[in-house]
């Protein structure tokens, strides 16, 4: 270990350099790498117009389905009832109806 | 062959010749009256066009004799005022409306004061068995905003005509006539001197017991269709088309109408974004409970009502 480090001290002191340096830029600079960071930012940009878009959506739909809908099945439901009240009663008390 | 037998009406009341599925020769001298050319969209603005309100409403009727009534109604809300900008302006307004009416079989009078100074009057009369005047008027405490209209129709055996005049130089007139028992053919002409503007239009309708489908034009550049369809004895569904070929505006909207024995919900769905529902639920004997709602999506605009209505 205390070689490596000393062979790395010594390429450090020869090169402008150091070989960490070196290797860690070839590393960071390469264009895969950027690529890959303009895809990820991409991505959570798209991500986050589809999260708020469906979102937006979600709000219209839900707010459109109480006002259109949920009236439409209360009353439905009442009526419901009400045609099973008469017939029990009808059935009950044996009115020809 | 057989003669020609009963032209199946379209009246509620269903003949029993109508009801055996025999083959039936139209006759053509005996068609039903049409309706009149400016109810054509009748079924269609039934069930898509409620009298939608934002705040609270309160209608009392009373009847004083069977052919006499006055009516008491009370409003509280915002009243949109309309603004050049893209932003309505909403106004908190409240007013009471006083009204009587005088219903009889030749004579109807109907009249009603606001608060805010209008008066609004209307009148009936069947001046011989086919001819019938109508008048209105709208007076307001604002200078050059009131109007009247006076309109004779003639109802012939197939056909009607109508002959409008308005205030302001407005002259109109307009015929419809039924060509088979279903189908019936209409056009209007109309003249307004204020604006020198005239216009021509033309109309078609055509029921069944199902479903009534009708078609618009005028040169005013508007262009309507309707569909009506009734799916049930209870439910219809209705759609509607509106297409301005001069200012390029289209509307689509679709709706149904659900009537059922102790309410009637009415609800649309357009394609401004605008969806609306009516709701007018009986609680008791002569006692009915009004909730409106309307959400504009594209312009964010939500307005509710609710009102109840007292009396026959």
């Amino acid at each position: 270990m205390a070689s490596s480090q000393g062979k790395k001290r010594i390429s450090a002191t020869s090169n402008e350099q150091s070989l960490i340096t070196r290797v860690s830029r070839s590393v960071s600079q390469s264009p895969i790498v950027h690529q890959s960071k303009r895809a990820a930012s991409d991505a959570a940009f798209v991500l986050k117009k589809l999260i708020r878009s469906t979102g937006k959506a979600a709000w219209i739909v839900g707010t459109t389905f109480l006002i259109l809908v949920v009236p439409l099945i209360i009353e439905m439901d009442r009526e419901q009832q009400l045609n099973d009240l008469e017939l029990q009663q009808a059935s009950l008390l044996g009115t020809p109806k | 062959m057989a003669t020609a037998l009963n032209v199946p009406p379209t009246a509620p009341v269903t003949t029993p010749q109508q009801m055996k599925k025999e083959e039936e020769k139209v006759d053509y001298l005996n068609l039903p009256c049409p309706i009149p050319y400016e109810e054509i969209h009748r079924e269609a603005l039934m069930s898509l066009k409620p009298e939608l309100f934002e705040g609270m409403r309160f209608d009392f009727n009373k009847g004083l004799s069977p052919k006499f009534s006055l009516s008491h109604s009370v409003f509280m809300g915002p009243m949109e005022i309309p603004s050049q900008s893209s932003e309505t302006i909403k106004i908190p307004t409240a007013h009471y409306e006083f009204g009587a009416n005088f219903i009889d079989p030749k004579l109807m009078l109907f009249g009603r004061i606001l608060t805010d100074g209008r008066l609004n009057a209307r009148l009936k009369c069947d001046l011989t068995e086919n001819l019938t005047l109508k008048a209105n008027a709208q007076l307001s405490s604002e200078p050059h905003m009131s109007h009247g209209m006076a309109t004779f129709d003639y109802k012939g055996k197939d056909y009607r005509s109508q002959f409008q005049l308005g205030n302001g130089a407005l002259f109109g007139a307009n015929y419809i006539q039924s060509v088979t028992p279903h189908l019936s053919f209409g056009g209007e002409v109309f003249w307004a001197g204020q604006h020198r503007k005239s216009g021509i239009g033309y109309a078609a309708r055509y029921n069944t017991e199902k479903m009534v489908a009708t078609g618009q034009v005028a040169s005013t550049g508007l262009v309507a269709l309707s569909y009506v369809q009734k799916v049930s004895e209870k439910v219809s569904l209705a759609s509607d088309f509106m297409y301005n070929y001069m200012s390029r505006d289209v509307t689509a909207s679709f709706g149904y109408d659900y009537i059922l024995r102790q309410c009637r919900l009415r609800g649309k769905i357009d394609s401004n974004g605008v969806a609306a529902a009516f709701l007018e639920e009986r609680l008791n004997m002569g006692l009915n409970f009004i909730l409106s709602a309307e959400l504009d999506h594209s312009k964010k605009d939500y307005k509710f009502g609710f009102g109840l209505t007292v009396g026959e």
